[in-house]
């Protein structure tokens, strides 16, 4: 775990990039997101942990509008989310995205799948698109199986390259989904090395995860989510040391036993 | 071949035995202009179909639903109209059976052979063209009447034969001899499935023309007076006669005979001033009918 | 049989109408079907509404009342759907209003069953892969013409196949409504030599049949080439 053993940064807070205030949202009759407020700064690494089932996929999700929300307030650099359309694509375009499975482009090659947004969104010409991906795809390990299709990848490689792919949009924030969740235990070093990095340089980045470890080294602030609510956030050290409620306790003392 | 004509012998007998079943000969129902022989059946040999039928006191006929004049019938009518369907009745009455006893079936000109083959129809009377190929695979006997191929176009219209119409789309029924004319007459067939879909296409100006024989276009100007007129010389020779099965050779005499004695009695003529004369078209003489074979 | 080798020209006239008609047709309703499934799954619920009904009511009517519908229906409301705007001759072929208005007929029938083939093949493309498409910033037009509907094709493929081997085979439906095409030829035949019905019957039906193996064919290359690595 070389690479996580650094000290957290502890990054200047800049300009509040994303915030949520008094956002809710139901699915049915679960109460998924209650009266969510949070600001994320510029260049700021928050990470939401939580039992599951506590909103903090939702929450990530409602940032770039893959979840609607039903009351409340998202805005992305001053500017409020889009309801739909091409100004919502756009702004999309600007908050980078990894999931859980990965989502590479199946028919796609890996090369293609980095490049296709900034040729069609962007409007890159395909020889710059193509320099700019295999640049990327060096910073994350993956250069060498360009014109491999994902499903010759192994699923720590699939990450990288969809790191790779969002990062290809030059994006303001980036939004981890439990990025490593759906990956053998031997591969998620590799994800969360190329995560730290990005933590490094500087990148505004909310990551829901269940790796502490990451967590403890590359977060400025955790947020503790548990039934839709934000139960209590804190820098990781504070967080981990001293944990303030009762369902925090409750959670670290479960995962910390094993 | 042989597997077809085998099926059917077979339901030629089926129906045979059926029809026996069936019994009680004759009926004094009145037919309207043709009288309906009593006790029929004593005038045939035994073993004829003739006798079997007259026996039975049913008989089956295929006649065309679509053709004002010569073979029609819409939802209202219980019994088919036109000169077919007189020839028919003639025949019908001289088995002894009325009008409203016999079994009117509609045929098309696909099924007509079809039909004859497998007993589902005794007669064919469906402005049925003689020709070699038929008669290799059912029975025609006549022909009672003989007709040509002409035009039928709009009452304004300036054509005047098939010159005006070279190169030119032509209506008629798809799989029809007619259709096949107009080709050979260097028109561009247009083939529907019913003659009453090429009078709409006629009335609504999509092709010029429709062509089929001089009889039938005849009864569709009649109908749509004003609108619709026949032109041109007849540039084909249809001879129709009666269909009937092969099974059945004798039929082929009794056809020739019955006919050629209502035309002796003026029911002939008759027949045909009722139903294609208001049409305009001149009551002909009886066509000399073609020897039966043996 | 003798009478087909006789007319071997007016035979395969004949069946070269029905590839016209199956040509023309399946371009026009694999854009119309696609368009359609896209109606179906995008996000404007006018048009989901739109399509879902569009299927419904075409899906289960039969063929030959669309048929009946353009050949004397349409042109009574609407002019130019007489279709008489049309009059393309090319070599032997003729293609005017019964061309145009079967195309139509069998055009607006099988994309109907196109738009289902497709969003069968869209359904079974995953979730993320929108979702991820739309992460980066792509409009719906672009999730579906670069990710969701390519792969949706590939999946396609099979129930497509069938879809258009229904259709060459419906167009023998155009051969009672003015297209002298190959079921209207072997009509012909069959009238013309009523003592040949069998063997003309089979020259037809392997007249088709052979069509019928070349779409297969086709699709089975394409499901080949296209399978997902």
């Amino acid at each position: 775990m070389t690479a996580l053993e650094h000290e957290p940064r502890t990054a200047g807070r800049g300009e509040p990039l994303v915030v949520l205030s008094r956002v809710q949202k139901h699915f049915g009759q679960l109460h998924a997101l209650k009266d969510i407020e949070l600001s994320v700064a510029k260049g700021e690494v928050v990470v939401v942990i939580g039992p599951s089932g506590s909103g903090k996929s939702t929450l990530c999700r409602a940032i770039n509008r893959l979840e609607t929300i039903d009351e409340g307030t998202i805005t992305l650099d001053g500017q409020p989310l889009p309801q739909e359309g091409k100004q919502l694509a756009n702004l999309r375009a600007e908050v980078g995205m990894v999931f859980q499975s990965f989502n590479l482009f199946a028919h796609k090659t890996i090369l293609q799948n980095v490049t296709l947004g900034p040729i069609k969104v962007r409007g890159m010409n395909k020889a710059d698109a193509e320099k700019k991906a295999l640049e990327l795809l060096e910073r994350v390990g993956i250069e060498h199986q360009a014109e491999k299709y994902p499903s010759q990848l192994s699923g720590g490689q699939q990450q990288r390259v969809a790191i790779a792919r969002a990062l290809a949009m030059e994006p303001k924030v980036m939004l981890f989904d439990e990025p490593t969740s759906a990956l053998d235990p031997e591969m998620i070093k590799e994800v969360l090395d190329v995560m730290v990095d990005l933590a490094k340089q500087g990148m505004t980045m909310v990551v829901v995860t269940h790796e502490m470890g990451f967590a403890r080294t590359a977060a400025d602030r955790v947020v503790f989510m548990a039934d839709g609510a934000i139960v209590e956030e804190g820098t990781p050290e504070e967080f981990f040391t001293n944990p303030k409620s009762d369902r925090a306790k409750d959670f670290l003392g479960k995962i910390l036993k094993h | 071949m042989r597997l077809i004509r085998t099926k059917a012998v077979v339901a030629g007998l089926g129906l045979a035995l059926s029809l026996v079943a069936c019994g009680d000969a004759g009926s004094d129902s009145e037919g309207a202009d043709v009288e309906v022989k009593e006790d029929a059946a004593s005038e045939f040999d035994d073993g004829t179909r003739m006798k079997e039928l007259a026996d039975a006191g049913k008989v089956k006929i295929g006649v065309k639903f679509d053709q004002p004049g010569l073979g029609f019938k819409d939802a209202a009518d219980d019994i088919p109209t036109g000169f077919d369907v007189e020839m028919a009745k003639i025949l019908a009455a001289d088995l002894g059976i009325a009008e409203d006893e016999v079994e009117w079936i509609e045929t098309i000109s696909d099924n007509r052979e079809p039909f004859l083959q497998d007993g589902t129809v005794d007669l064919v009377l469906a402005s049925y063209s003689i020709n070699e190929e038929r008669r290799a695979v059912v029975g025609q006997a006549g022909p009672y009447l003989v007709t040509g191929q002409q035009l039928l176009v709009p009452e304004d219209s300036d054509v005047e034969s098939t010159d005006d119409l070279q190169g030119k789309e032509v209506c008629s029924v798809t799989g029809s001899t007619s259709l096949d004319n107009a080709e050979a007459e260097g028109m561009k067939p247009v083939g529907f499935d019913t003659y009453s879909e090429c009078v709409e296409k006629v009335l609504d100006g999509t092709v010029e023309a429709m062509t089929t024989d001089g009889t039938i276009l005849a009864g569709y100007a009649a109908q749509n007076e004003g609108e619709l007129k026949v032109v041109g010389e007849e540039f084909s020779e249809e001879n129709i006669g009666v269909g009937y099965s092969k099974d059945h050779p004798e039929m082929c005499q009794w056809i020739v005979d019955t006919i050629t004695q209502a035309h002796e009695d003026g029911l002939y003529d008759d027949a045909f001033k009722a139903t294609l004369g208001p049409s305009g078209v001149d009551t002909p003489e009886l066509p000399e009918m073609d020897a039966c074979e043996s | 049989m003798d009478a087909v080798l006789d007319n071997v020209d007016l035979y395969l006239k004949g069946f070269g109408y029905t590839i016209f008609l199956f040509l023309v047709s399946a371009a026009i309703s694999l854009v119309l079907g696609t368009l359609l499934a896209a109606a179906r799954v995008g996000p404007v619920a006018v048009l989901r509404t739109f399509a879902s009904a569009y299927v419904a009511l075409v899906r289960n009517t039969p063929l030959v009342i669309i048929f009946l519908f353009f050949q004397l229906g349409a042109g009574k409301i609407f002019d130019w759907l007489r279709f008489g705007w049309v009059d393309i001759h090319i070599g032997p072929f003729d293609f005017t209003s019964f061309f145009t208005a079967a195309v139509a007929a069998l055009s607006l029938y099988s994309s109907a069953f196109v738009c289902e083939s497709i969003r069968a093949g869209v359904n079974s493309v995953g979730l993320g892969q929108a979702e991820a498409a739309r992460a980066i910033g792509l409009p719906f037009s672009g999730v579906m013409s670069q990710v969701v509907l390519p792969q949706a094709f590939r999946a396609s493929v099979p129930p497509l196949a069938s879809t258009f081997i229904a259709l060459l085979k419906n167009t023998s439906v155009a051969g009672v409504f003015g297209v002298l095409d190959a079921a209207a030829r072997m009509k012909g035949f069959t009238n013309d030599h009523a003592d040949q019905r069998w063997g003309i019957f089979i020259a037809f039906a392997l007249g088709y049949m052979f069509l019928v193996a070349i779409v297969s064919a086709i699709a089975s290359v394409l499901e080949r080439r296209w399978r997902v690595v």
